[in-house]
């Protein structure tokens, strides 16, 4: 019975997501991938967030992680194709990212802008201008979040 | 009418009231900052509680209303005539407070999912324990709401048989047996002594404890 899988790619080949449907992108692993991306970056935000809380912060800690999110902000490009949504596989993606594609866009684009700047500024010694700068970019983080991530329980 | 509670705990049990519901509507509307704010204004409202609890009047007191299981078994036989908390309502009050004594105290240690918000306790702990304390924090609430419910139905079961509990939560008076020993009151400046103290050490607490940090 290989004409029944053989049917299904066909019809896959039909949909309108051509890029998915081709087998370009596998959307389990691009939904992993994003997953862990965000889960390393949020683990990167808890260590600057202590670190720049304490008296003496680390500038070695905070330039390491401000270099990890920056890098994980350009890959975030790729990690929201459509068709791994929650309907595809467990995700705190909401539909609303491909309801609103120009304002979810405008949204990373301000989250890889804040991310470059505060990488850029973490090079510096200016701890009062680096505080400022995480500051902008946790705002950038919560803007796109409240909108479009729902409550992930794991 | 007689006066049954003090005003010091009737503004504490509408405070906390309240406060448990904005921390949840705030949360739930994405404002940590809001939340946490909260939580040490619950913080503050509880400390002031344990210490009125000691020193206040006499139906605020832990020794005057905390009784042992015979009191309780008295009670559910019909006989009970005290004022204020019963010995079954006692129970109930001891484990509101003790739920919502864990719940700040864990939310104290948090820290939120993306490294923006962190407890005023949190770099006590290391990040994974304020990761785990926030899950458990997320889980505690249950306990918190279920006591609130039996809290809510219990005050209605006792309405149904006749017995009013909300308004005297307002007005601080009630009827009392005839054979009921009067309640004692506080002193005034015995509760402003409470709130300094309750604001002391949240104030010490919101710096981030010890010598104000880790």
């Amino acid at each position: 019975m290989r004409i029944v899988p053989l049917t299904l790619v066909a019809l896959a080949c039909l949909l309108p997501n051509a890029s998915i449907a081709a087998g370009k992108i596998n959307p389990t692993a691009v939904m992993h991938e994003r997953h862990e991306g965000m889960e390393t970056i949020g683990k990167a935000s808890k260590a600057l967030h202590r670190e720049l809380d304490a008296s003496s912060p680390n500038l070695a800690v905070i330039r390491a992680a401000a270099r990890q999110i920056a890098a994980l902000s350009v890959k975030a490009s790729g990690w929201f194709p459509q068709g791994t949504g929650p309907d595809v596989g467990k995700t705190g993606a909401k539909p609303a990212i491909w309801q609103n594609p120009k304002d979810f866009a405008a949204k990373l684009h301000n989250f890889q802008a804040e991310a470059k700047a505060f990488n850029a500024a973490s090079n510096g010694n200016d701890i009062a201008l680096i505080r400022t700068q995480f500051g902008d970019l946790g705002q950038t983080c919560k803007a796109c979040h409240d909108k479009y991530r729902s409550e992930m329980h794991h | 009418m007689q006066p049954v509670w003090d005003l010091p705990t009737r503004m504490f049990h509408w405070l906390l009231a309240g406060l448990i519901l904005f921390s949840w509507w705030s949360v739930k509307n994405h404002h940590t900052d809001w939340h946490i704010w909260s939580g040490i204004a619950i913080l503050t409202a509880l400390i002031f509680r344990l210490l009125w609890g000691v020193v206040g009047s006499s139906t605020a007191r832990f020794a005057y209303f905390v009784r042992g299981p015979r009191a309780v078994r008295n009670y559910l036989g019909g006989n009970w005539t005290g004022t204020g908390h019963t010995p079954l309502g006692a129970l109930s009050i001891i484990a509101l407070l003790t739920a919502v004594c864990v719940q700040v105290g864990l939310g104290l240690i948090s820290q939120d999912e993306d490294g923006l918000f962190m407890g005023p306790l949190a770099r006590l702990v290391s990040s994974d324990t304020s990761d785990k304390a926030r899950d458990i924090h997320e889980l505690w609430f249950n306990v918190v709401l279920f006591l609130i419910i039996l809290h809510i139905a219990a005050i209605a079961w006792h309405r149904l048989r006749g017995r009013k509990l909300t308004k005297p939560m307002i007005t601080g008076k009630a009827m009392l047996h005839p054979e009921a020993e009067p309640m004692q009151p506080g002193k005034w400046w015995m509760a402003l002594l409470c709130l300094i103290g309750a604001f002391a050490i949240a104030r010490w607490v919101v710096a981030g404890a010890p010598p104000f940090g880790p």
